[in-house]
């Protein structure tokens, strides 16, 4: 790269030169002639070294780069302005090539310019105008990460025929959309079009890139979806010490002893520091790829977005391919020849010894960026000039509109059509809306909505090695589910299967993660708890025990543990449903229920089912450290006398923190036995309940797995079937009714009308005989139909004689086949004959009735009727 | 009225029927047994049913502290008494009865439901503290004017009404006034009132309810603007300077002052007393308002401690719960194991090593709680320490300016008598040109009664300020010390209660460990 390898001294010597050429150009620049005029005084010697150069430049340039040459593409559609140049841009062209030829005099290290490149119809056009500036009419558009998504998407890259040196075609934005293909180039255009549409400062920019963003290879690059978001650590606040926080309890350890084992703990943690980063190194070296040979060479073009407007903070470079950003400072970007917009183009004249990360975005300072036309509006981008130059400032802006008038040149616009993209490709995105990013470790595939019948979108596979043979865990991304199945996330090294919903599943399902569909196995439910009637959050399952957490319900119950016992074995042969697993506990929890006094709020309840106990734990009060408890023992005794024991004092053992009188009456805990017993039965009836519950998810989910039918929003038109139904439906019958209105207005007068002389008023005479001549016709109109009928109904009749004829003649040398063909051809020709017949009696019994309706009509026709009166 | 009246003999309430009357009343079947083995108390009974008992006097009711429904009905009650422990009472049926005058409801403020039906009671009053009020039930009485329907407009609450069978009732315009003047009443009569009904009603009354309205709002502002100027006052009483915003200190230093008064009269001292009140009020504004501002000092410094302490208290008990929460998990599981147990050798060494634990428990706890009860020790310390500091400071100053109005009024009696004695010799010289009250020129006959009369006055003076001073110096330091009584009294009460919370669990577990064993070794 010869920016680089350039010497300070030499560029300073070629930027004096450029300095005092610069002070004329602007002249030069509006009178290209004049140019030439002033070039000849340059020495035999320049001249011929400059001619050698350019011929050297030229002869370099390949023919053909892109792969979808010339051929496939149709020129004669294109408009006009692909085809030829208009006089401001061969103006312009030719200013631009005054430019490159001084550029290249002065600075004969560098490379030549990417200024003026063939379009598809081999034109040469600059390269500001076949930016288009356009803004997309999708909201998604927007904002300039969608936007650079979105061109990575929908284009397949093409890497540049030479890596080391721009193409000498460069496509319209147009035909790059159309046929979804492009280099670097032709990716940056259409971002940058699309960007400074919607307002953003931004700029193509021509420079070298690294090997694997040149070739969009991610390979080394770790998947953005797999960086698992780094958790803000919230900075505690320092709570200043109050006035009166009481002070912590002597400390009465030794330090010494403290301070021996921090330093113990220290060491073995560096130690395992050290060993975690060996580790981490061996691994790096092994990821480090080979070093290129043509580091810094390869060609590449990228956008860059200056802060400032659309309330960009920071300037930043998007890669087109890839649709990132990067810092200016990134290491990917090693260099910059020139940038430009829709409106001017610059030079970069800052040395790249350091890749970019030296560089200054001030495109107005003139000795860091030479531009191509002078008076377009420079960005400024840094201010930091001292007063001067805000004075300044003040002057260029009263100068520039006297310096646009005299000498500035202004871009011509865009010879490119419109940019448009359609819905449908807008929704594909991608080429036959596919495609697949290899990533580090990872590959990532995305398809169109609607493309895979079930509904998936993306899938991110992430393996264990870097040759991606083992499969670490599976993502897939669902969209337009019924189902609403958001997201299924399989782990491979675990076996276990999440599956995320949006909310809307008819169970109000949240997560599912399971290992397998089987029930009574381990799995995890979470639910949208506002969704369902009784608050459920979470259902876990193990196969002994299931455990489920409620929020926001009336009882203030949060959490129930069940444990199962093992199945009793039935003789019968019942299924699962109809032998509920025994249940050996039911642990409840509560939260604490204002209303009551903590002493009366029960906060955890547990029923050892087996051993007939219910063990009873309350609420602490706000102020003590220990709570109540009770524990009752269900067994129902039998005293000597064999009468029913109710209630004795031992079957109730309670620990009170604050001992009351009622609470030690049998009849108070003979009641709150009676109660604890309904709540056990209740209790046990919910765990029953949920059981089934799961059970029919799990039914649910396998349904929905294999239907996975997709919801299509009423508003789409073309997939909505119904709706289009409907649409259809609509406009066949707004067909039907504009017939029927043509109808209806058919005018059975008008040819007799028109047989009258115009203009006169009509006498009875003539009315007369336009309604006769009316009536007559149409009888003979219906006469002639019955006529049609009754000759069709011959000829039928005759055809089926004359095949019967035919048939009986032959019966006994036809075939099988010949004989069916007869017999079908006997039934339709009934068929037809019964229809003829059918008709031409309709007709006769109708005929009448219509002649008599035509007449009533024209009894009453505005145009008639005065006669007829008079005549009746 | 009443067919049993005349024909059987009235009964007593007595122990026995209420014995009776509960016992019948009380739990069935089992429950029914276990009540009848112990007994049931009076207090914990909540429904109580007395009817058709002959009762003419209520007696005897005042051990149902708890009850909550009370049926009297169908009796020959004539008084209503006797009622006035019965505070939780919701519900109170009186009907059929022969009471003329509602009364002794007083205390009942639960009460939402009260049926007076079939009665004798021709005016609607003594209701006022049933405020919860809902269902009122007065038909069939002697009730005849409509102001006793005005007088229901205070229970907000009230949505069933019934008053047929009144001699009100009998008016054409009843059911209309009455849904125009209650509006929120929703059955009236055990028919629900229709909406159309109440907008015919509220059309034809809609003059006499604004007025009425009108009113309402009047006194209801007055009582609004009395509590709020109460309130202040309160506030002002707090801060010690109450009635130090204003002139009121200098008005009162002249109320009692007869020669004051009459000095006033003297040319000259009018402008002199003018000046002496701007500049003496002055000052009283900037004590009350120092003291205002002091006040919240206060209540910032209080505040602080209030939460800090609390802050403490939190933490303390969290460290408890969680030492109990673990203990009861071992507990729990070496309990199970004693009682596996069945050799005796290990047993008593899981005994003793279980015992060994609860006593680590205590004595864990008690640390905590001492080590607690040293920390607020110190912070009480402190906090005393400030406060008595900040009241001192605000004594200090409020002294200063009390003797700055001292100042004032030594000047303003020199001023005085000044004046009063060039008048003196004027009016001994005869020169004064200016007519005196007679009461006034009274004074002026010798030195001595002149400067007697301005020095009563002046002593009256300093008497009132000092004695204002005096009051709130003493005010002030009592707060002070019963504050800080208080909160050592507080902090006391809070550690009896933690040990002997502390005691008592740990009692009981070492009990259920005593049972245990006590168990195993009868086996």
């Amino acid at each position: 790269m010869e920016v680089l390898k350039e010497k300070v001294e030499e560029e300073e010597e070629a930027e004096r030169e450029e300095a005092a050429v610069r002070a004329e150009r602007g002249e030069k620049v509006v009178r290209p002639m004049e140019v030439r005029r002033e070039e000849a005084p340059m020495t035999q010697e320049m001249l011929r070294d400059l001619e050698k150069k350019l011929s050297d430049i030229e002869m370099a340039i390949p023919e053909k780069l892109s792969t979808f040459t010339k051929d496939t593409i149709d020129i004669s559609k294109l408009p006009l302005s692909y085809q030829s140049n208009t006089l401001k841009e061969e103006h312009l062209l030719q200013v631009a090539d005054s430019f490159s030829r001084q550029y290249s005099h002065l600075c004969p290290d560098r490379v030549p310019l990417f200024l003026h490149p063939l379009n598809e119809c081999e034109v040469p056009k600059l390269v500001s105008t076949t930016i288009r500036p356009t803004l997309m009419p999708y909201p998604e558009l927007y904002n300039w990460d969608s936007c650079a998504q979105f061109v990575s998407d929908f284009l397949t890259m093409v890497p540049l025929l030479d890596p080391l040196k721009p193409p000498s075609h460069l496509y319209s934005p147009t035909t790059v959309l159309k046929y979804q293909e492009g280099n670097c180039f032709d990716f940056s255009t259409l971002l940058c079009s699309m960007l400074l549409g919607a307002g953003y400062d931004a700029y193509c920019v021509n420079g070298y890139g690294s090997q694997d963003m040149c070739q969009m290879d991610l390979t080394r690059d770790v998947c953005p979806l797999t960086v698992k978001h780094q958790e803000v650590v919230q900075e505690e606040e320092k709570v200043p010490p109050k006035k009166y926080a009481i002070k912590p309890p002597r400390d009465l350890t030794s330090r010494f002893q403290q301070e021996q084992e921090t330093k113990k703990l220290e060491e073995i943690k560096a130690e395992e520091e050290r060993r975690l980063r060996e580790e981490e190194e061996r691994l790096l070296d092994v990821e480090k790829a080979k070093t290129d040979p043509l580091h810094g060479l390869r060609v590449h073009s990228w956008v860059l977005v200056l802060s400032g407007k659309r309330e960009v903070p920071e300037s930043f470079f998007i890669d087109p391919f890839t649709a990132r950003s990067y810092s200016t400072q990134d290491d990917h970007f090693l260099g910059i020849e020139s940038l430009w917009n829709h409106k001017n183009y610059w030079v970069n004249m800052q040395d790249c010894w350091n890749c970019c990360k030296d560089l200054v975005f001030d495109l107005g300072d003139p000795v860091r960026w030479e531009y191509l036309l002078l008076g377009t509006e420079k960005s400024h981008l840094s201010l930091t000039e001292e007063e001067e130059d805000g004075l300044n400032d003040d002057d260029d802006v009263e100068n520039l509109g006297k310096e646009d008038e005299d000498k500035s040149f202004d871009m011509p616009p865009s010879w490119v059509e419109q940019i448009e993209i359609s819905p449908e490709a807008f929704e594909t995105r991608c080429p036959n809306g596919k495609k697949v990013i290899q990533y580090k470790r990872a590959k990532l595939e995305k398809w169109a909505p609607y493309l895979n019948s079930n509904g998936l979108v993306c899938r991110l596979t992430t393996y264990e090695d870097l040759e991606c043979t083992k499969t670490l865990e599976i993502k897939e991304w669902f969209q337009n589910r019924e189902d609403m199945l958001e997201l299924k996330h399989i782990d491979k090294s675990t076996g276990l299967n999440v599956d995320y919903f949006k909310p809307g599943h008819p169970q109000a399902l949240r997560v599912h993660s399971y290992k397998s569909m089987q029930p009574e196995t381990d799995r995890i439910m979470e639910f949208y708890d506002r969704a369902r009637v009784d608050g459920l959050v979470k259902r876990e399952e193990t196969s002994k025990t299931m455990t489920e957490y409620y929020r926001g319900r009336s009882d203030f119950l949060s959490y129930r543990h069940v444990s199962f016992g093992d199945r009793v074995k039935k003789l019968s042969l019942n299924s699962a449903e109809s032998n509920p697993r025994p249940i050996v506990k039911i642990t409840e929890r509560f939260a604490r229920n204002p209303e009551q006094p903590a002493d009366e709020d029960v906060a955890e309840r547990v029923f050892l089912i087996s051993e007939e106990r219910i063990q009873l734990r309350y609420h602490c009060r706000d102020d003590h450290i220990t709570a109540s408890k009770r524990e009752f023992l269900r067994r129902s005794e039998v005293d000597n006398k064999g009468n029913k024991i109710v209630m004795t004092p031992d079957m109730c053992i309670s620990f009170e923190v604050e001992p009351m009188e009622h609470t030690k009456k049998l009849l108070y805990q003979y009641e709150a036995m009676m109660r604890l017993k309904n709540e056990e039965k209740l209790s046990r009836h919910q765990a029953w309940e949920s059981e089934l519950e799961v059970l029919e998810i799990l039914k649910l989910r396998e349904e929905e797995e294999e239907e996975h039918r997709l919801t299509i929003s009423i508003y789409d038109t073309k997939r909505n079937e119904k709706s289009k139904e409907y649409r259809e439906a609509m406009e066949r019958v707004m067909h039907e009714e504009h017939l029927r209105q043509v109808e209806a207005q058919l005018d059975y007068l008008a040819p007799f009308l028109a047989q009258l002389p115009p203009s006169e008023k009509m006498t009875r005479w003539q009315a007369m005989r336009v309604k006769d001549e009316c009536l007559s016709d149409f009888k003979q109109r219906l006469i002639d139909k019955a006529n049609l009928i009754q000759a069709r109904f011959e000829k039928e009749t005759q055809e089926l004689q004359k095949k019967q004829q035919w048939y009986q003649e032959n019966q006994v040398t036809l075939t099988v086949e010949d004989e069916d063909l007869y017999l079908s051809y006997c039934s339709q020709a009934m068929f037809r004959i019964r229809i003829l017949e059918q008709r031409l009696n309709r007709h006769k019994e109708l005929a009448p009735l219509k002649y008599l309706a035509l007449e009533e009509k024209l009894y009453k026709d505005p145009r008639l009727v005065e006669f007829m009166k008079v005549f009746v | 009225m009443n067919w049993l009246y005349d024909s059987v003999e009235p009964r007593v309430m007595d122990e026995d029927m209420l014995k009776l009357a509960v016992g019948e009343q009380g739990p069935r079947d089992e429950a029914g047994q276990l009540a009848r083995q112990e007994g049931i108390l009076f207090k914990d009974v909540l429904s109580l049913r007395l009817d058709f008992q002959n009762i003419l006097r209520i007696d005897s009711l005042w051990q149902f502290e708890n009850l909550r429904k009370l049926q009297l009905d169908n009796n020959i009650i004539e008084k209503i008494e006797g009622l006035e422990r019965l505070v939780h009472l919701v519900w109170l049926d009186l009907s059929f009865n022969n009471i003329e005058a509602i009364e002794g409801l007083d205390t009942l403020v639960n009460l939402e439901d009260l049926s007076l039906f079939n009665n004798r009671i021709s005016k609607i009053d003594s209701l006022d503290a049933l405020v919860k009020l809902q269902v009122l039930s007065l038909g069939n009485n002697e009730i005849s004017h409509v102001t006793n329907i005005i007088y229901l407009r205070r229970f907000k609450d009230l949505r069933t009404l019934s008053l047929s069978g009144n001699p009100i009732a009998e008016e054409e315009d009843y059911k209309m006034f009455i849904c125009a003047y209650l509006p929120d009443l929703v059955y009236l009569d055990f028919r629900r009132i229709d909406d159309h009904m109440k907008e015919l009603a509220e059309i034809k009354h809609q003059y006499g309810i604004d007025e009425l309205k009108q009113r309402e709002n009047l006194t209801q502002a007055q009582l609004d603007d009395e509590r709020a100027q109460r309130e202040e006052l309160e506030e002002h009483k707090a801060a010690f300077v109450e009635r130090l915003n204003g002139s009121f200190l200098f008005d009162s230093m002249y109320a009692e002052d007869v020669e004051g008064n009459k000095l006033a009269h003297l040319p000259g001292v009018s402008e002199l007393l003018q000046a002496y009140k701007d500049k003496f009020v002055i000052i009283c504004l900037n004590i009350f308002e120092y003291g205002l501002k002091q006040q919240e000092k206060r209540k910032v410094e209080l505040d602080t401690f209030n939460e800090c302490v609390q802050e403490a208290i939190q933490e303390n008990r969290e460290q408890g719960k969680r030492r109990i929460a673990k203990f009861e998990e071992t507990h729990l599981l070496s309990l199970n194991a004693i009682r596996d147990e069945s050799e005796v050798t290990n047993l008593e060494m899981k005994v003793a090593e279980h015992s060994k634990d609860i006593t680590e428990l205590f004595d864990m706890l008690m640390t905590l709680e001492m080590q607690l009860v040293e920390q607020l020790e110190e912070t009480i310390n402190t906090f005393e320490r400030n406060i008595m500091d900040l009241v001192a400071l605000f004594i200090e100053n409020v002294q200063s300016l009390m003797a700055q109005c001292r100042d004032l009024e030594n000047h303003h009696h020199e001023k005085l008598l000044e004046i009063s004695i060039n008048t003196l010799e004027k009016i001994l010289k005869g020169e004064l040109d200016e007519d005196l009250p007679y009461d006034v020129r009274a004074l002026f006959v010798d030195k001595d009664t002149i400067v007697n009369a301005v020095g009563t006055s002046h002593d009256l003076h300093l008497l009132k300020i000092d004695n204002r001073e005096d009051e709130l110096v003493t005010r002030t330091n009592s707060w002070c010390s019963h504050l800080v009584d208080a909160i050592h009294k507080d902090e006391i009460m809070r550690n009896r209660r933690r040990v002997k919370e502390i005691h008592q669990y740990v009692d009981h577990v070492q009990n259920e460990l005593d049972n245990l064993e006590c168990s195993e070794i009868i086996d």
